[in-house]
Order: C-alpha cells, then sequence, then structure tokens
C-alpha cells in the first residue's frame, strides 16, 4: 500500500518510514500541508499520516482538502498527535479524520491500525468498480431498450386504432407494455381488433408482441377469418415464448356494415356487448386458453359469432383494469366496473363517455401503484365505411400471344384452367382480374368440352343428377383420344384488353347460342355458364359458323 | 381442406368456409358441410373470404344447398365475397335468394 506521510518534523519522517517500510508499505513523505497536496496528485497515495500542527498548512486544513481530491473512492486519514486534549481529538474527526495515532506509540498499533484502515479503502475501491460496472451495464440496457422500443414502434406504426367507431386506452406500468391493443382495416370494409396480454411486463413480452403484430398486420390486409389469425399467433408464439410466458387475447372482425361480430377469447376477463340502449345483453367469456399454451393440434379456433344492430358496443379490457386497487386494497372488479360501464356509456358511445370511465378507474385507484398494465378498447357497431380496397392498378406488362393446346391428358384429373390463370395472375397486371379471368375461362373450356367435345346434355345437371352429371362428364373424359384445344390468349396492355380464342379439332360445333337458355332471374342450378361469359366479358362471338369462340375482357373496368 | 364447417360456440349459426377454387371437385365435400345440421334451425353462413376461383358450377351447388335445405334453416347469408366474386354473384341476381353480406 502507499501511504503519505505528512509532518514537519524530520525525524518523524524518519521514523515512520522506517517502520512503514518494515511492515511492506511504500512511503511517501511531505514537510506540510501544501506539499502533500502536490504529491498527493503526483503519486496517488491511499492513505495518509497526517501531523495536526505544520507551517503553511496545519492538518485540520489538507485533511478535507485531500478527501476532496481523492473523489469517490474513501481515502483514510489517521491523525498523528502530541496533544491529547479532547478537544483536538474532535476536532479531528470533524475535519474528516478516520482515526488518529497519539505520539508516541507502540508500533504493533500502528500496523493494526493502518491494516485496518487498508482494508476499509479495499472495499470502498472495490464499491467504486462494481458501480462502475453496473453504472456501465445500465447504460447499456438502456441503449438496447431504446433499440427495441424503437423496432415495436415501428412494427406497431401500421396500427389503425385510430377510427370513429373505436375508443382506446392504454396505461402501462413500466416502459414496455404487456398489453396490446391493435386494429387494422381489412379487404372488405372490414375491420379487426386484438387486444392481447402478455405475462410480465417490460422487455420479454414487448419481444412476443413483435412477432403477434407483424402476423396480425399481415393476416388482417389479406382478410383471413379470426380463427386463421389465432391458430397463427398461438404456433409463432408457442414456438418463441418459455413455458412460463403466454398471451392472454381477444381477437374480434366486425363487418363492413357493422352487422356482425366474430370474437376468439382466451384467458382475458369477459368482454361486455351492450345493446343500444347500453344494457349489458352478452358477457363474452373467455372459450380458450391463452395464446402460446397449447400446441397446434391442440389448439381450438372456434369462434364466437354474434350478430349485431347498428348503437350496440363491445367493451373489451385487459385483467388489469378488474384488478386494479384503491389504497385499501380493494378490486375494481367485474361487477363493479361492468355496472360503470352500462352507467355511463350510452348508444353515443362518445369521446367523453370513454374518457370518464377512464377517469373513474383514475380516481378509484388514486395514486396507488399500478401493478399490471392496463387497456380498454371500445368497439361502437357501425358501418366501417371503410371502402373495399382494389389493389392500385397501375402495374404494365409487356403485350403477349400465347397458344396453349390441351389435349386428354391434359384434362383428366385437373384443371387446366386454374393452372393457366394462376400463370397468367403472376402479372401484376392481370392479378387483380384473376377471379374474373378464371371464370370467362373456365366456362368457355367447359362450355367447349361439355357441349362440342363430350356431347353432353345440361338438362342432365338437374337436382338428383347433378353428381351424376359429373360422374359422367369424367367418364367421357376418360375415353377421349386424340383431342386437341386451342387456347390463343392474347394480352394489349395499351387497349388494357385480354382476349381469346378457342376451338378444337373435333367436328362438333359449339353450342354457343343454345347453352344460354337459363337467364340470370331463374333458379336453376345449370345453364348459367354461357350468361355469365357475356356479362362479365366485353364481347363474346361465335366465329366460323360456331367452331370458335372469341372472348375479350376489359382490364379497366374497375372491380368493386 | 378447401371446405371447412364450423358451428358458432351457441350452435345458432353454421359456418362454411371456401377456401381457393369452388367449383364441381368440391360438390361431396360442400354437400357434407351442409348436412346433418340438426333440429336447431341454425344460420347457414358461407365465408367467402378466401375464395378466389369460381365458376357456374359454384353457383348451381349453392342454389342446390338452398334447395335440399329448404326451411330447415333459418337463412342462408353469403358474407365476406371479394368485389370480383362480389360482381358474378350480383349478375346471377344472387341476392333475390340469398343474403348477400
Amino acid at each position: 500500500m502507499k501511504i503519505l506521510v505528512v509532518d514537519d518534523q524530520k525525524a518523524n519522517q524518519i521514523m515512520l518510514t522506517g517502520l512503514l517500510e518494515s511492515f511492506g508499505h511504500e512511503v511517501v513523505c511531505a514537510s506540510n500541508g501544501r506539499e502533500a497536496l502536490n504529491v498527493f496528485q503526483q503519486v496517488q497515495p491511499q492513505l495518509i499520516l497526517l501531523d495536526v500542527m505544520m507551517p503553511e498548512m496545519d492538518g485540520f486544513e489538507t485533511a478535507p482538502r485531500l478527501k476532496a481530491m481523492s473523489g469517490n473512492i474513501h481515502l483514510p486519514i489517521i491523525f498523528l498527535t502530541a496533544l491529547d486534549s479532547q478537544e483536538t481529538l474532535l476536532e479531528c474527526l470533524k475535519v474528516g479524520g478516520d482515526d488518529f495515532l497519539s505520539i508516541p506509540f507502540e508500533p504493533v498499533i500502528l500496523q493494526a491500525k493502518v491494516n485496518a484502515h487498508a482494508r476499509v479503502r479495499e472495499l470502498s475501491y472495490s464499491l467504486v468498480q462494481k458501480n462502475r460496472t453496473l453504472a456501465w451495464h445500465s447504460a447499456r440496457m438502456e441503449r438496447e431498450q431504446n433499440v427495441v422500443q424503437h423496432m415495436l414502434e415501428n412494427a406497431l406504426a401500421e396500427n389503425q386504432l385510430q377510427q370513429p367507431f373505436v375508443k382506446s386506452y392504454l396505461r402501462p406500468t413500466s416502459n414496455f407494455n404487456g398489453d396490446v391493443c391493435l386494429g387494422r382495416v381489412g379487404p372488405f370494409g372490414n375491420y379487426y381488433l386484438f387486444l392481447g396480454d402478455f405475462t410480465g411486463h417490460g422487455l420479454a413480452p414487448a419481444t412476443g408482441a413483435l412477432p403477434v403484430a407483424q402476423a396480425f398486420f399481415s393476416m388482417a390486409e389479406r382478410g383471413l377469418s379470426v380463427g386463421d389469425m389465432v391458430t397463427e399467433f398461438n404456433s409463432r408464439l408457442y414456438k418463441v415464448l418459455p413455458d412460463d410466458m403466454f398471451c392472454a387475447a381477444l381477437v374480434v372482425e366486425m363487418s363492413a356494415n357493422g352487422d356482425r361480430i366474430s370474437c376468439w377469447s382466451g384467458g382475458v376477463p369477459d368482454a361486455l356487448l351492450l345493446d343500444t340502449r347500453g344494457q349489458l345483453e352478452q358477457r363474452i367469456k373467455p372459450q380458450h386458453m391463452a395464446l402460446g399454451i397449447l400446441p397446434r393440434a391442440q389448439f381450438n379456433s372456434q369462434l364466437e359469432h354474434y350478430f349485431v344492430t347498428p348503437g350496440q358496443r363491445l367493451v373489451m379490457f385487459s385483467d388489469g383494469v378488474v384488478e386494479a386497487c384503491n389504497h385499501q386494497g380493494e378490486m375494481i372488479g367485474e361487477e363493479r366496473f361492468a355496472d360503470w360501464v352500462t352507467e355511463m356509456l350510452d348508444s353515443e358511445c362518445s369521446e367523453a363517455q370513454f374518457r370518464a370511465i377512464v377517469e373513474r378507474i383514475d380516481n378509484f385507484t388514486g395514486d396507488t401503484p399500478l401493478n399490471d398494465d392496463l387497456s380498454l378498447l371500445c368497439l361502437k357497431c357501425q358501418a366501417t365505411g371503410l371502402e373495399p380496397q382494389a389493389k392500385p392498378q397501375n402495374e404494365y406488362n409487356l403485350p403477349f400471344e400465347l397458344r396453349v393446346v390441351l389435349t386428354e391428358h391434359d384434362i383428366r384429373n385437373r384443371d387446366p384452367m386454374q393452372r393457366m390463370v394462376d400463370s397468367l395472375a403472376k402479372l401484376d397486371a392481370l392479378q387483380p382480374h384473376k377471379t374474373s379471368l378464371y371464370l370467362l375461362f373456365a366456362e368457355s373450356f367447359n362450355n367447349l368440352l361439355e357441349h362440342s367435345v363430350l356431347d353432353m346434355q345440361s338438362e342432365l345437371k338437374q337436382q338428383e343428377s347433378f353428381e351424376r352429371y359429373y360422374e359422367e362428364r369424367q367418364s367421357r373424359i376418360e375415353q377421349l383420344q386424340g383431342l386437341e384445344i386451342y387456347f390463343d390468349i392474347d394480352y394489349h396492355p395499351t387497349s388494357q384488353q385480354l382476349s381469346f380464342t378457342l376451338s378444337s379439332n373435333t367436328e362438333h360445333r359449339f353450342d354457343g347460342q343454345h347453352a344460354g337458355h337459363s337467364t340470370n332471374d331463374s333458379e336453376d342450378t345449370f345453364g348459367r355458364g354461357i350468361n355469365l361469359i357475356k356479362q362479365v366479358a366485353d364481347e363474346v362471338e361465335w366465329r366460323d359458323g360456331g367452331s370458335l369462340l372469341y372472348v375479350s375482357y376489359s382490364l379497366s373496368r374497375p372491380l368493386a | 381442406m378447401s371446405v371447412t364447417r364450423e358451428f358458432s360456440a351457441d350452435q345458432k349459426q353454421l359456418i362454411i368456409s371456401i377456401k381457393g377454387k369452388f367449383d364441381f371437385s368440391l360438390v361431396q365435400e360442400f354437400r357434407q358441410a351442409y348436412s346433418h345440421i340438426g333440429d336447431s334451425e341454425p344460420l347457414v353462413i358461407i365465408d367467402l373470404r378466401e375464395t378466389e376461383y369460381l365458376d357456374s358450377s359454384a353457383l348451381g351447388m349453392l342454389l342446390n344447398m338452398r334447395k335440399s335445405l329448404g326451411s330447415t334453416v333459418k337463412g342462408i347469408h353469403l358474407i365476406n365475397a371479394r368485389p370480383e366474386v362480389k360482381r358474378i354473384l350480383d349478375i346471377s341476381r344472387f341476392e333475390k335468394m340469398f343474403t348477400i353480406a
């Protein structure tokens, strides 16, 4: 240990240096306080032996300055004093001295005191080191939390919770919310809501929220059913989350005209479906276990469906709401909360009414700290007013002509039309029209195949023989030999036209004009094919005396 | 499975979903989906959200279903049709025979 001896008497310096060096310490000397301050800066001693009476600067003045220079690390100062008055000793302690040693002394006392204070110094030093490490980790933690928060915010940027018919309130207990509220518009003008409550708070649930949010947004965009959604969420979370973590959730879909609600509920408190007067009509109880617990094979995605009328409301919340406590430890509870909701929300379901409920929760809990995240959603049943979303059609593809020749091998046990449309739909400009194109292709092809190739009578399609008709069709296909069907497709991007002709190497004529005898209004189960073609296509024409069918379709026609 | 059938928890609705292509290749699967519906007079809901392709045989199968169920059900709703599918239902005047939502 490096020790600084401060004494104006050379004899004392020599005596102390000798003793301390014999105990194995390294010694530096100074003759007064001012010199001691200089030496301290140069050699950074770990313990000070300080005389009281010195010229220039005495011990009482020097001690606090040395302490200050040592900063956070404890610097033991032992006063050397010949004086034995109580006042002097008290003063030594007052100015920051840790101990004193009266001269003359027994060497063994010096050794014991130096060793004792060396231990304190060592402790203090390691404490400072640990604090430094802690501070480093804490800063790093904060940086990493910021990164995750940023990722989460990006992932939730697609959130479409702000809708005139949705009210939401979220109060997290920490930076990261264990509760997640998501909303998203579907492609039919329908709307999806997700209320999730992950076990725990902080980083871990936030990490679980990422894959769920991504799956929710993309599946909602595709207009998938809530059943398919929760099945996907569950398998993602089952894979990702540790055994003791899961996500209680309520997933809801409201139809575009607001008359139908489908929900899946697992592990959250009952959602409250209110009638138009604001009375409780139905408690939607959780039917399932929370997400992330059961393997796919055991997971149950069964939904509940409700027909609703405009003005009804669905109020959903995490257990943080009903388990919020006042200062006496009393919880709000499901009953009390349901009373508040029915009392305070009328059919208007205004922002003010919603805020009033939030305020009531706040008033109840007072300044009692929250022990769970708290989220509250209110969905007002009404037509969403959201337009079905058609994809933008500004894609341009190159023009092409394509001849497809089908033989009997291509049509046995296969649907060549689906394959053709699947391939064509890979072009961006044709993709939004694939349903219409399929209809045109399939109806034209079936008409040609069934009437001029297979010579089927469409009357066979009467109710009793609908299936027999297709059995007969299949057996005639099996017997075909040497058939060739020619599909000539012509695509003009500039005129936004896709046309095709269809013919075959058989002798029969198209049954065109006769096949479409069934009108749109009829309830006949057959004979609609040609009528459908006529109405979906721009132009339909039998050419070459009925042996070739020409169909033209406009890609500029609005879909919705 | 391209045809799935599910009763709602309260047994009042039978939801049949058709994924991908709806045509005569599903004739048996589809018939199965609306058989054995019990005495509860459920509402039958055909969810077309994932129906990408359909042709006249699908329309015929829907009409067959309507004839065969008759008054044993509360009604038949066709829901979540994509714009293109909706147009085909409109052309066929299906709103006169089904509730299209």
